[in-house]
């Protein structure tokens, strides 16, 4: 089959596939060059970045968990300035759409973030990350709460003119109701999950094995609860939904796609294998051709009764 | 859109030999890697499924060029090194690499002194197989638990080493640790021109100390759990003061090696 089977338009943003590299797991985008091509995403999201520059957390920052990953990493990045002057300009190397994943501690610092990046031509989109379990302040202290995610979906919005995706977290509990509110604000697209917040402990120690106790949890252990996210939102909104959690292979984002995901991001599965979006693509085209579909668009919400 | 093959590799195993209680040496058929230099790391698969879900990093312990091969040095601690060592020769294993910085590789007059603890000996091998070819003078010394956590003679006469051995049980060469080792080495008026250490970190921290009284610059190989390898997840991070300033830095990008006068022990 064709390139142009899995070409996807989400949020105004034109991207060759429907595949997202994952905030967090893929830094700036140019660290797996020696691997891969990052040409080969639908697009990059960048690491979280903040007003003022992250220390983060202390190590150790991961733990390995059955079938799963536990990081704490407390958003390590070098701020937004420094983004701007420096990092910025090399983004067009990449040679596909690259997002800016904000997080903030206040309603000021997220509407602040967006209006920096507003105009910013190398930024193809914002997504606003309201869902980190790893920081005291902000993050998914924000997430939880619709009214407050109302709100501050509506200052980002005004201060921001292009593309807006908002990442939520399964943590909420309410997660549809978030959803709504962020759609009501003027959010373009939705991201899910973000991790989830667990624990290891050390039992020779007798302490937590992360500097910062807990951590969020990524990886195939994850998939079912997110699987289960992307269907009960993508019902609820009319913007597209990007699903991500565990996917490690074709079957799994298909998995997503078939729930409601109209574009589905990739994290933790780029540690275990760097070729992970090449292989996905061409594991899509293949599935379209056995199955008698013409484009992958066909296959969004399938799995939903009566369609 | 293709992987580049530079970096992501399918090797052969071509030898597995038990080498001390609970350690193996792989030798790996992998012509692409033999450019690799000591310190560097590859970063591999111990199996397919999701259990364990993450690659392992494992330092290049040699470099046998004209085989085209190159050697870990493995020690059984956990899943991963478990299932590696029951592989059989003709296995293919999946490894990205080489990755991470080198030993600093200075011409010196003076003796550098290699120091190791248990299976911090694996890159400090190579790096002294490499100073012996380069006919550099250097002294290995080595410190494990007990004897038979170590290597045997014969390991180190066929590559032509001759290291010092410190054991806690005192059932091989000097009683008490590698660090009581080294000092009682600078104690005694000898003046390396650097010291390259990797081991365990409280170990480390303890050479470095040794190394800043008896004023000889410090490299160490650091370990750490790692994500990617490569420097994108931020996941790998030791403390380090650098003027006076906390900073993280990535043990897999910036390192493994640093300069063990930087780090921040009494952070961690
Ligand atoms: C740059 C680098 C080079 C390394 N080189 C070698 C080498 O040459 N030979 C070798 O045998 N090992 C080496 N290691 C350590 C090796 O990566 C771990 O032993 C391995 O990941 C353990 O995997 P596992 O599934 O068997 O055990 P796990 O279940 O992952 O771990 C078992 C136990 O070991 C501890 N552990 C795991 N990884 C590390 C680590 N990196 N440092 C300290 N403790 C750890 C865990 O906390 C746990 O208690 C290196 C690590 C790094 C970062
Ligand atoms: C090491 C690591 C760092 C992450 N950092 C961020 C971040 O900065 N911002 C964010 O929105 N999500 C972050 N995430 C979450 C991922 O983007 C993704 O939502 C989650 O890992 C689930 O997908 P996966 O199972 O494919 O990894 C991070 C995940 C990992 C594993
Ligand atoms: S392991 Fe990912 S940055 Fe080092």
């Amino acid at each position: 089959m064709s390139d142009s089977c899995l070409s996807a338009t989400i949020a105004g943003i034109t991207m060759a596939n429907p595949l997202v590299a994952a905030s967090g797991c893929y830094g700036y985008g140019f660290d797996y060059r020696h691997c891969i091509d990052p040409a080969c995403w639908g697009a990059i999201v960048v690491k979280g970045t903040t007003l003022h520059p992250r220390l983060g957390n202390p190590p150790p920052r991961l733990v390995e968990t059955p079938s799963g990953l536990l990081n704490a990493i407390g958003l390590q990045n070098p701020g937004i300035a420094y983004f701007l002057k420096y990092i910025r300009v090399r983004l067009p190397e990449l040679g596909c759409p690259v997002l800016v994943n904000i997080a903030g501690e206040t309603l000021d610092e997220y509407r602040r973030l967006a209006a920096l990046l507003n105009g910013v031509d190398e930024v193809a989109g914002l997504e606003v990350n309201i869902s980190c379990p790893n920081v005291k302040k902000g993050g998914i202290s924000f997430g939880c709460d619709p009214a407050l995610v109302y709100e501050l979906v509506c200052r980002v919005r005004e201060a921001y003119r292009g593309p807006l995706i908002v990442k939520l977290s399964l943590e909420a509990g309410n997660i549809v109701s978030v959803a709504e509110a962020a759609t009501r604000a003027g959010a373009d697209a939705l991201s899910l999950i973000n991790t989830i917040k667990g624990m290891v402990i050390d039992v020779q120690k007798r302490r937590p094995v992360l500097g910062n106790s807990t951590g969020g949890l990524s990886g195939p252990a994850l998939r079912p609860l997110a699987v289960r996210a992307v269907w009960e939102v993508s019902q609820a909104v009319s913007v597209p939904v990007i699903g991500m959690g565990g996917i490690m292979q074709a079957e799994d984002a298909l998995q997503f796609i078939l729930a409601g995901s109209a574009a589905v991001a990739i994290g933790t599965a780029n540690f275990v294998n760097p070729a992970v979006p090449k292989e996905i693509c061409d594991g899509l085209k293949r599935y379209l051709a056995d199955n008698g579909f013409t484009h992958y668009r066909e296959l969004i919400g399938l799995a939903r009764p009566g369609s | 859109m293709h992987p580049n093959s530079d970096f992501m590799h399918r090797c052969e195993l071509v030898d597995l030999t038990r080498v001390a209680q609970g350690c193996f040496r792989l030798k790996l058929y992998a012509p692409a890697l033999t450019g690799a230099e000591p310190g560097q790391f590859v970063h591999l698969r111990a199996g397919s499924s999701t259990d364990p879900l993450l690659r392992r990093p494992f330092s290049i312990h040699y470099v046998d060029q004209k085989a085209g091969e190159i050697w870990l040095l493995i020690r059984v601690v956990g899943p991963a090194t478990s299932a590696l060592s029951r592989l059989r020769p003709g296995a293919e294993l999946d490894l990205l690499g080489p990755l991470g910085n080198t030993f600093p590789a200075r011409e010196e007059a003076a003796a550098a002194m290699l120091v190791a603890g248990g299976i911090g000996l694996a890159p400090l091998y190579f790096l002294a197989r490499r100073r012996l070819e380069a006919g550099l003078a250097f002294d290995l010394l080595l410190g494990g638990a007990e004897g038979s956590s170590l290597p045997g003679d014969a390991f180190f006469d066929c590559a032509g080493l001759k290291p010092m051995l410190a054991t806690e049980d005192g059932s091989r060469g000097f009683k008490g640790t590698v660090v009581d080792l080294l000092k009682q080495r600078l104690e005694s008026g000898e003046k390396p021109s650097r010291i390259h250490a990797c081991g365990p970190v409280p170990m480390l921290a303890r050479v470095v100390d040794l190394g800043k009284i008896y004023a000889v610059p410090v490299h160490i190989s650091l370990e750490s759990l790692m994500a990617c390898a490569v420097g994108a997840c931020l996941g790998c991070v030791f403390p380090f003061k650098i003027n006076g300033m906390l900073e993280y830095r990535r043990v897999c990008r910036d390192g493994p090696v640093f300069n063990g006068e930087e780090a921040h022990f009494n952070f961690v």
